[in-house]
């Protein structure tokens, strides 16, 4: 069931250093470059239906383009701010196979033709950052970045501080520019990101970790991966009530049911499943009836009300309440606000404080049109998505779980 | 370029903000944050209107015209955005209004009612916050009532440059402030006051001193120096009080101080509150004295060209001659409002061939037998005979008290030649205007 | 305050990956909390310097992020992971013990997911990982300190 593409490297020993890293194909597909246009490798990636990994799930190749069709001084931006609750993959590709993405930033590098590349690393995973410096430090060494190099270019390590919101791109950014990790607000037409004004392409690590695969084997070989709409594989990602909480890579497209029991172990204590939520704490909770239903894919998350999101599973079993965990991820959400939007600002805090009536079972009718319709507030009105999002969240508990709800209402 | 807002055809350029042409056609569209001189945030989501082919509502303050744009501000859909934007804005917000500054003139206040919102149903505790901070510069905070809409803060960046204020901390726990031992410092602070769309910061000169629905404005220009940044006169006639004139407000002149003014001239309108109160002379002793023969006058260069033409053509008549001399200031002008020119209408002045050399002056002064002074601030203490529209004026020769600016209507030319009027306020002065004394002269 | 030689050397090869200094407000509140432990006004001071830009705007980002500590503490950190899966697996437990044994000696803060999920429930000691905690793992490690 596990197929490990990205996460090939990833039970070798020592694979983070260079001398066993370049034992077990990395910084190969970069050969592969000498006889390719850039424009060729993007047009690869898009042939290989490779989608962002980073929760939104867009289109990498288009994107790539983009950035590629301005000229002048461009930056490749990779997201490691991975801050999700639920998720915690990227982390495994910059400790346990650093070489990798570094390989990955080369060949996306040499695609749009930037010559700076930044990894944005929240601030918390310093051990794991300083493993990606010592990776980097090797490949300058090595001559596969820098000055020296075929693909001359700089890689730089920036931590992140603590926040959340900056993994939303353009929050990135702000931070990368050295402001508040506000949000930008959006651009009406498709446009790449952009750094101090110059076009810049962010991709999260997973996304950029896949490249090398592609290059050195092919789309098809990609595409041979997963469904139609939802190509290759992902590290799915399992926490909570689970035996065997972990990252385990596998093709879009597997049963979710057949993930929890096999890879995740199943259910700790012999427990029933109560709920999963999919893809991380921002995707809507799915109970366990469609849980059985549910493909590890874009489409069958949506069809189902949820999304894939990053592939972070939280699972829940029979005593959970559902209560407490809406309340865990509405004080979440209300610490983790920019602050910069009115709805969300004010939004957040008053769902996470109308929750305590609910914890205390002091609630009433009035509070839980509070919840339903603060999350309306919240949707559709802000600057980026992180508001909508925490709706949705709202939302999908309220529709699978009202009863216990109300049970708290005095 | 034609754009159809609320099914009206409204005629626009191209690239323009759309936010901007609803202001410019007085259409009402609710905002906090946007401001037409400090541009575009988009934190407050007030803004929000419906556009014919886009799925969800749209910003008006980050939209641009283009042909054929269908925009609906009233639907019932938006109302409820609105309606709901504003319930989450009043939950953290203190219930003050009776006893807040801003009453009459707060956004938030206007709106609330506008969307028929009442007090809110809050039973979850409130997010307390600093209050009665003093940030300097005679502006208080209170961060309970701030919206977080950043104007003040765009206003210390990007305008004077001069960075006292930001936003400290994240999400509901941010507010604005300065930091620790730094206070707002700079000659334009109190804009600041003004730019606050609810009463978050206040004067501590106009804090609680009157209701703002008590007043009446006159449309006027600031005397303070030769930029004529246009006023608001607030004013209002009370029988217990002689104070009349509460504060200067800017008035929006994009070629000349937008929405802004410098501190000094904002609280310059103390002095429309003096008034001569010593003995005022009689007419008739003045013309007696007009029949010796080397008389000079000395003329303010602040006064409006009416009352400089007036003055212009009393001195020809009777022979005496004319000056004024500038009111410069090495110190005062800046390389934004500010000028070195103290006067409001030197150039008026100049247009009108006054005589303006020092040297001359001074011989004429010299050798005069009389000098008049037509309010000029050189010639205050001496004694002469005064026209004086203020008070401090020395008693020993005739003195003629005479209504100031906040009483006149007139034209002034500012430093860069714009021509300007400024309307009188309608209380009534109790010193005649000077171009009424001056036709009893004749 | 002033960075120290070594710090110096480092800030200025940083200095040419950033198309503009602006860019180092980030790395250098870092270097500044490492060097001192928390981030003093006087190191706000010379990173507005170095940086160009206003001291309002140094203390603004930094209030902004909850890893920059705008005061000195002389107690070290215990971070306790809160958000759902560590919560699921018995956070709160594991906080409401080392409150009630560690916090003569150590600040014990709540924090949201620090990706370790996949091993909650977890918490930092003075920012090194430690997952799967348990209160036997907790003794062992803290004893005597
Ligand atoms: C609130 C919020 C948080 C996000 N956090 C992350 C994150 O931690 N890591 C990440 O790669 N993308 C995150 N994203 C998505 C990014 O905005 C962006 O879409 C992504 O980095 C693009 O890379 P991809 O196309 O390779 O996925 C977040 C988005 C939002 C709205
Ligand atoms: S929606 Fe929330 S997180 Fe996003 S910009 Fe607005 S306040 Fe910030
Ligand atoms: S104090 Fe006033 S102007 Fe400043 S952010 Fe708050 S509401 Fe806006
Ligand atoms: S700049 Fe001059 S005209 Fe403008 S407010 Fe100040 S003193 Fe008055
Ligand atoms: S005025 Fe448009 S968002 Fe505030
Ligand atoms: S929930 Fe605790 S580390 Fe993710």
């Amino acid at each position: 069931m596990e197929t490990k593409i990205v996460s090939k490297n990833f039970d070798i020993p020592n694979a983070h250093t260079i001398e066993v890293a370049l034992k077990n194909t990395r910084y190969e597909s970069i050969h592969n470059l000498i006889f390719l246009k850039p424009q060729t490798v993007i047009d690869m990636i898009k042939a290989s239906g490779l989608r962002g990994k980073g929760g939104g799930g867009a289109p990498s190749g288009a994107k790539w383009q983009l950035a590629s069709d301005y000229i002048g001084e461009k930056y490749l931006v990779v997201n490691g701010d991975e801050s999700e609750p639920g998720t915690f993959k990227d982390r495994q590709i910059i400790a346990k196979d650093p070489h990798l993405l570094i390989e990955g930033i080369i060949v996306t590098c040499f695609a749009i033709g930037a010559k700076n590349a930044y990894v944005y690393v929240r601030g918390e995973y310093e051990e794991f950052s300083n493993i990606l410096q010592l990776a980097i430090d090797e490949a300058y060494a090595k001559n596969f970045l820098g000055n020296g190099a075929i693909i001359p270019i700089d890689i730089t390590i920036h931590r992140g501080a603590g926040a959340y919101i900056c993994g939303e791109k353009s929050a990135l950014l702000e931070s990368l520019e050295g402001n508040r990790g506000h949000p930008r607000l959006k651009p009406k037409k498709p446009e790449p990101e952009f750094y101090f004004g110059n076009p810049t392409l962010v991709n999260n690590v997973e996304t950029i970790a896949s490249v090398p695969f592609i290059v050195l084997h092919g789309a098809e070989a990609y595409r041979a991966y997963g469904t139609k709409d939802s190509a290759g594989t992902l590290l799915f990602a399992i926490s909570g009530h689970v035996n065997s909480a972990g990252v385990y890579e596998v093709p879009f497209g597997t049963s979710m049911i057949e993930y929890i029991e096999k890879l995740g172990g199943g259910i700790k204590n012999g427990k029933k499943l109560k709920a999963v939520i999919p893809g991380g704490a921002s995707t809507p909770i799915l109970p366990a009836h469609l849980v059985k239903e549910a493909k590890l894919d874009y489409e069958s998350l949506k069809a189902l009300g949820s999304s894939l999101g990053t592939g972070g599973m939280i699972v829940m079993d029979e005593d959970t309440s559902m209560v407490k965990a809406l309340k865990n991820l509405l004080r979440f959400y209300h610490h983790e606000s920019c602050g910069q939007c009115t709805p969300c600002r004010e939004g957040t805090s008053w769902v996470d404080k109308t929750m305590d009536k609910f914890i205390n079972k002091s609630a009433t009718h009035e509070d839980l049109q509070i919840l339903k319709g603060s999350s309306k507030s919240m949707n559709g009105q802000t600057i980026c998505v992180f508001a909508p999002a925490v709706s949705g969240v709202i939302d999908g508990f309220l529709k699978h779980f009202e009863d216990e709800f109300l049970e708290c209402i005095v | 370029m034609k754009i159809m807002i609320d099914e009206t055809q409204i005629e626009c350029k191209e690239g323009e903000l759309l936010i901007d042409v609803m202001l410019n056609n007085n259409i009402s569209i609710p905002h906090f944050c946007y401001h037409q001189d400090l541009g575009a945030d988009g934190n407050c989501r007030m803004c929000m209107v419906e556009i014919k082919g886009e799925k969800r509502p749209q910003v008006a303050c980050d939209t641009l015209v283009k042909e054929n744009l269908e925009v609906f501000t009233k639907s019932k859909n938006i109302n409820n955005v609105k309606r709901s934007i504003l319930e989450l804005e009043l939950l953290s917000h203190p219930v003050d209004c009776p006893i807040c500054d801003q009453a009459g003139e707060c956004k938030l206040q206007d709106y609330y009612m506008d969307y028929g919102l009442y007090e809110s149903h809050l039973t979850t505790p409130k997010t307390h916050k600093g209050k009665h901070i003093d940030l300097g510069s005679h502006v208080m905070l209170d961060q309970e009532r701030c919206v977080l809409c950043t104007r003040c803060i765009r206003f210390t960046s990007n305008i004077t440059k001069t960075h006292e204020l930001g936003i400290i901390g994240r999400g509901d726990n941010a507010k604005v402030g300065i930091a620790p031992n730094k206070p707002l410092s700079n000659p334009y602070a109190m804009n600041v006051v003004e730019l606050c769309p609810v009463g978050a910061l206040t004067s501590k000169d106009f804090r609680f001193k009157q209701r703002v629905w008590f007043l009446d404005s006159a449309k006027s220009i600031c005397h303070g120096c030769s930029r004529g940044c246009n006023i608001f006169i607030d004013y209002n006639e009370t029988k217990y009080t002689t104070e009349k004139i509460h504060r200067f407000r800017s008035r929006r002149n994009n070629e000349i101080n937008q929405s802004f003014l410098c501190d000094y001239g904002r609280l310059s309108y103390k002095e429309l509150n003096e008034k001569y109160e010593g003995k005022i002379s009689d007419v008739q002793d003045l013309k007696k004295l007009l029949k010796v023969e080397k008389k000079v006058a000395l003329v303010s260069p602040s006064l409006s060209l009416e009352q400089l033409k007036s003055v212009q053509n009393f001195t020809q008549k009777h022979k005496i001659a004319l000056f004024s001399l500038p009111y410069l200031d090495e110190n005062f002008g800046d390389d934004w409002l500010k000028t070195n020119e103290r006067s409001a209408n030197f150039k008026g002045v100049q247009e009108l061939f006054i005589n303006t050399l020092q040297k001359e002056f001074e011989e004429a002064f010299k050798n005069a037998e009389l000098i008049i002074n037509f309010d000029h601030q050189l010639l205050k203490n001496k004694p002469l005979v005064q026209f004086t529209s203020t008070q401090n004026v020395n008693q020993e020769n005739l003195v003629f008290a005479i209504a100031n600016f906040a009483h006149e209507s007139g034209t002034l030319i500012n430093c860069d030649e714009i021509r300007q009027r400024f309307e009188a306020s309608k209380y009534k002065s109790q010193v005649p205007r000077l171009v009424e004394l001056l036709e009893q002269l004749s | 305050m002033s960075f120290t030689q070594a710090n110096i050397i480092k800030i200025a090869s940083l200095m040419h990956r950033y198309p503009q200094k602006k860019a180092l407000v980030l790395p250098l509140l870092w270097l500044a909390q490492k060097q001192e432990g928390f981030i003093s006004d006087e190191f706000i001071n010379t990173i507005a310097e170095l940086t160009h830009m206003p001291y309002m705007h140094i203390y603004s980002v930094a209030s902004f992020y909850t890893m920059f500590k705008l005061q000195k503490s002389d107690k070290k950190t215990i971070e306790v992971c809160r958000t759902l899966s560590c919560e699921l697996n018995g956070s709160e437990a594991i906080k409401k013990y080392l409150v009630e044994n560690y916090s003569k000696n150590y600040e014990i803060v709540a924090v949201e997911c620090m990706g370790a999920c996949g091993g909650s429930p977890m918490c930092t000691i003075e920012g090194k990982y430690m997952e799967n905690v348990t209160i036997e793992m907790l003794d062992e490690v803290l004893h005597g300190n």
